[in-house]
């Protein structure tokens, strides 16, 4: 499925792929965000590195509009509500800007914390 | 920061340092304390460096509450020695977190916690340790790092701490010193590294941020007052200059400001208190080392400051201004002809158009718009007041011109709001705008015409002639502060001091020698006389081009034009 606009020049469609990739972008530079994790804890694979550009991000459409989830690592000891908010908030407003025009729901799901430390 | 250590005597700083050779809890909680006091005290000025549009920017009140948490936390705990004071710290700022700064915040004192362990006292070196700790910490909390912000400016702190330190005999005085310095200038160089804060003509908020907490730990060793924000010089870019009549007082007869660059490092308290002494009003700003000075003074001394300021350095514009002729009463503009709206039944399709200006309201009136919403460059009308605009018309079928481009994205959240049939033609400026109208059907299908109107707007060219807000280069064009620039479909495409020749290369750049129609908006402040000179170069120079002239009456850019 992909997002399409039309123009007088023709049909632009943007890929959810794409869309996923400026959100994982976006999410690694946001600040205690320290890895994208698998869907499936359940596996006990936690990829905190991940090589694949987009790991971490599903991209869905509903009601026309495009909603994104986040799959994050965060890092342990940071106030991980704060973390939380300010990646929607900065993946939100990187996915708007490239793409010109708004989206639905940045939804951040905290799969798990990072020790970088031992207090 | 030179300015801080100057002000302490020789003798007195070897006492000081004396006196805080080891630091214990208590004394760290009243430095960190004095920190908070003096971010509280400037947090506006770092409040004005955000650049990001974001929900929870404000960098300043973020770390300040951040600050405060922490404070809160440590005023409870007894704790004698500094190790586990500065956990308490930490631990309090962690629970207070506000926003990416604050969480950074957070992270540079449990980095610094954790460097002291459970140390009684610090010292040079135990201090320089920490700092080194909280740089390594705050670096582990993310895995893109981006250079240019708080981070960078913790990480040369912390290696000019280290420097410090490594001196036989240093003191915690000594670090902190060199740790000022160091993220005064750190911050200073923060546009070299993140293109962003270039754009926008600031430095990083939150490095800014940092910088005032560890001045204000040194402010407070100094025994300096933290209560009073330093007389602040802005980037130029936020020198807030429009002075509305309402606001002039009896003796703020004359506007003054001039661009200078000073031949010495300009003394900026000296400088207050002369201009001080002249008159009201006073901003002073400062971009790439040109200095801009704004100050209202009464009649007959309007020349005083630029005489002033001509012993300081080399004067590069002055611009007067009599602010009597803006007094209510005075010159009264002619009155200007009402605004049309066309009326549409419903089941038809109405348009809102966004105009900069009444003259160009009138055109889009004219025109068969039935709705206009006040907005431009400067005040973009919220997603609210498009609705409204939409909601009031007596159909269910609307379509909006945004008629610029940072209003698309508000059109477009209407569109989700409404309960009506709406449709947005993404139309980036006025003449785009206006071009589209001509494809209006108003008992078409709401789509089709949306679509029709928005291939009748790729028919035109838009030019829009302003003045640049600050020194930078944009779409590769160097352009100065204060000179007029040329944009072509938002393009910066030429640059002067001359309004005419920016106006004749934009046209050259639009391919002005193959166009037919060129029509003139002009803005409120350009006079009708200097437009017709205006339009006669133009013809001129392309004499096949037919040029019509409107009121456009939008402020800050003295003509948009199109060109087809």
């Amino acid at each position: 499925m992909a997002l399409s606009q039309s123009q007088p020049a023709g049909r632009i469609t943007i890929s959810q792929k794409a869309v996923a990739t400026i959100a994982a972008q976006a999410a690694l530079r946001s600040y205690g965000i320290v890895g994208m994790a698998s869907r499936s804890l359940a596996e006990g694979i936690v990829q905190a590195l991940a090589r694949d550009p987009r790991h971490g991000v599903e991209v869905s459409q509903r009601d026309g509009q495009v909603h994104i989830d986040l799959y994050v690592v965060i890092e342990y000891g940071t106030r991980v509500t704060s973390v939380s908010s300010s990646v929607a908030h900065t993946v939100r407003y990187q996915v708007e800007r490239s793409l010109g025009m708004p989206i639905g729901d940045v939804n951040v799901h905290v799969q798990d914390l990072h020790i970088s430390f031992t207090e | 920061m030179t300015y801080l250590m100057a002000r302490v005597d020789p003798a007195d700083r070897e006492r000081l340092a004396e006196r805080f050779r080891q630091i214990d809890g208590p004394m760290l909680r009243a430095l960190a304390e004095a920190g908070l006091t003096w971010l509280r005290t400037n947090q506006q000025l770092v409040n004005s460096l955000n650049v990001f549009p974001v929900p929870d920017g404000d960098t300043g009140t973020n770390m300040t509450l951040t600050m405060q948490a922490a404070l809160e936390e440590a005023s409870e705990s007894g704790e004698a020695s500094v190790g586990r004071m500065a956990k308490a710290i930490a631990h309090g700022a962690l629970m207070g977190a506000r926003g990416n700064s604050g969480v950074i915040l957070s992270q540079l004192w449990r980095g610094l916690a954790r460097g002291l362990d459970d140390l009684a006292t610090m010292d040079a070196a135990a201090l320089a340790r920490a700092l080194d700790a909280a740089r390594e910490t705050a670096y582990k909390g993310v895995v893109q790092p981006v250079e240019g912000t708080i981070l960078t400016v913790a990480k040369d702190v912390a290696r000019a701490g280290l420097e410090a330190a490594s001196t036989p005999g240093a003191t915690n005085l000594d670090v902190l010193e060199a740790v000022v310095a160091t993220a005064d200038e750190s911050v200073e160089r923060t546009p070299e590294l993140l293109p962003v804060l270039r754009e926008a003509g600031v430095v990083d908020s939150g490095g800014k941020g940092l910088f005032f907490i560890f001045e204000g730990m040194l402010r407070t060793v100094y025994g300096l007052a933290l209560n009073e924000p330093l007389l602040e010089v802005k980037p130029i870019s936020q020198l807030q200059l429009e002075q509305t009549a309402e606001a002039i007082e009896p003796g703020q007869d004359w506007e003054v400001i001039v661009d200078f660059q000073p031949s010495a490092d300009l003394d900026i308290p000296a400088f207050y208190r002369q201009l001080g002494e002249m008159g009201t009003s006073i901003q002073v700003g400062e971009g790439d080392g040109l200095y801009r000075m704004h100050i209202h003074v009464p009649d007959r001394t309007e020349f005083q400051p630029v005489e002033y300021v001509r012993t300081l350095g080399t004067i590069t514009n002055v611009r007067i201004e009599n602010l009597m002729l803006q007094m209510p009463g005075s010159a009264q503009a002619p009155s200007k002809p009402p605004l049309r709206l066309a009326t549409p039944s419903p089941g038809q399709i109405a348009v809102v158009a966004v105009s900069p200006g009444d003259g160009l309201s009138r055109v889009f009136g004219s025109l068969g718009v039935a709705g206009v919403i006040d907005g431009g460059q400067t005040m973009n009308p919220s997603t609210q007041q498009i609705l409204e605009a939409v909601e009031q018309l007596p159909t269910d079928k609307v379509i909006v011109l945004p008629n610029n481009k940072n209003v698309v994205l508000s059109a477009c959240q209407a569109v989700e709001l409404t309960g009506k049939q709406l449709a947005v033609v993404p139309s980036h400026t006025g003449p785009q705008g206006i071009a589209a109208m001509l494809a209006l059907d108003p008992d078409g299908d709401l789509q089709s015409v949306a679509a029709a109107m928005e291939s009748s707007m790729q028919a035109v060219r838009t030019i829009e002639l302003t003045v640049a807000t600050r020194t930078a280069k944009v779409d590769g064009v160097a352009v100065e502060v204060g000179q007029t620039i040329g944009l072509l479909d938002d393009t910066l495409v030429a640059a002067g001091q001359d309004l005419s020749s920016v106006l004749q290369q934009t046209f050259e750049k639009a391919g002005a020698g193959s166009a037919e129609l060129a029509t003139l908006y002009y803005g409120e402040a350009l006079p009708l006389p200097e437009v017709h000179q205006l339009a006669a170069q133009l013809l001129s120079r392309w004499p096949a081009l037919q040029v019509e002239i409107h009121a456009g009456g939008q402020p800050h850019y003295p003509i948009i034009a199109s060109i087809e």
